[in-house]
């Protein structure tokens, strides 16, 4: 586990909507928690970008038909509500920090990518070509 | 779906299986169309950027904070790359995900509105509202 990406890590944070349950009182603890979360990783350089996403949106699709449906948001689980680009080099280093988010204890997960800078079509074109220079 | 958000749109690409069953010829085609479409946002001021994802990462997840692998080779769900749109509608921004080179092939985009702020503190906002009403 000793990944290491010179391009970064992207956090996507999915959740229901978890704070529609709370108090007052608790939903301002966790937005002071998860504004000192940020603000420290932006003080340590380790950000360098984040996105919140709102709830609605959209999905299309299909094989040549382009369906688009709109995407069931509000309920779901699976519903990215952000993004963090991290500036760190290693993947330890990225879930660390992935960890120390404070949702986490209302059952966000946060799902941790390296970055890449290589098309994935251009990768696997170059895999199948290998075995004919072989 | 006349929705609009001052902030762009995030267009993400789902699917990181459906290339695998295309010829050479095919998956240099549809790289190149990706590509030049891409480029063609880029210059018409509409894409801000984009990357695509390694198929590897881990998942961190609830109270205790478990990191598990995710399936992230070769599943339909798999985030496998996104586009950060600056246009201003929710119409716009799904016109260009109908132009995605991989939805013959099975991929599927999921357009969102990027919130000005965090959505956790505009529900703040509307409970701090009531207190106050």
């Amino acid at each position: 586990m000793n990944i290491s990406n010179q391009n970064g890590y992207l956090l996507l944070s999915s959740s229901d909507e978890w704070y529609n349950d709370l108090s007052l009182e608790e939903l301002e603890k966790v937005v002071q928690q998860n504004k000192a979360w940020v603000d420290g990783l932006v003080a340590q350089g380790k950000v360098k970008g984040g996105l919140a996403l709102g709830r609605q949106g959209a999905i299309v699709s299909g094989n040549n038909k382009r369906i688009i449906s709109d995407g069931p948001f509000a309920e779901s689980k699976e519903v990215i509500g952000g993004t963090l680009v991290l500036d760190v080099a290693t993947l330890e280093e990225a879930i660390a920090i992935a960890k120390g988010c404070p949702s986490l204890r209302y059952n966000t997960h946060i799902e941790v990518r390296p970055i890449s800078d290589d098309c994935p079509l251009d990768a696997r074109l170059r895999q199948l070509q290998q075995p004919a220079h072989a | 779906m006349s929705t609009q958000s001052n902030n762009g749109y995030l267009i993400i690409f789902r699917g990181t299986d459906w290339y695998k069953g295309l010829s050479p010829e095919q998956m240099q085609q549809v790289a190149d169309n990706w590509m030049a479409w891409f480029n063609r946002l880029k210059d018409e001021g509409k894409c801000a950027g984009g990357n695509p994802l390694e198929r590897e990462g881990k998942i961190v997840s609830g109270k205790n904070k478990v990191v598990s692998d995710g399936p992230f080779a070769e599943s339909k769900e798999t985030i496998g790359g996104y586009f950060l749109l600056t246009v201003s509608t929710m119409d716009e921004a799904v016109a260009i995900a109908q132009q995605c080179p991989g939805l013959p092939y099975g991929i599927r985009v999921e357009v969102r509105p990027i919130a000005p702020q965090c959505p956790i503190k505009d529900e703040l906002v509307s409970k701090e509202q009531l207190a106050h009403a």
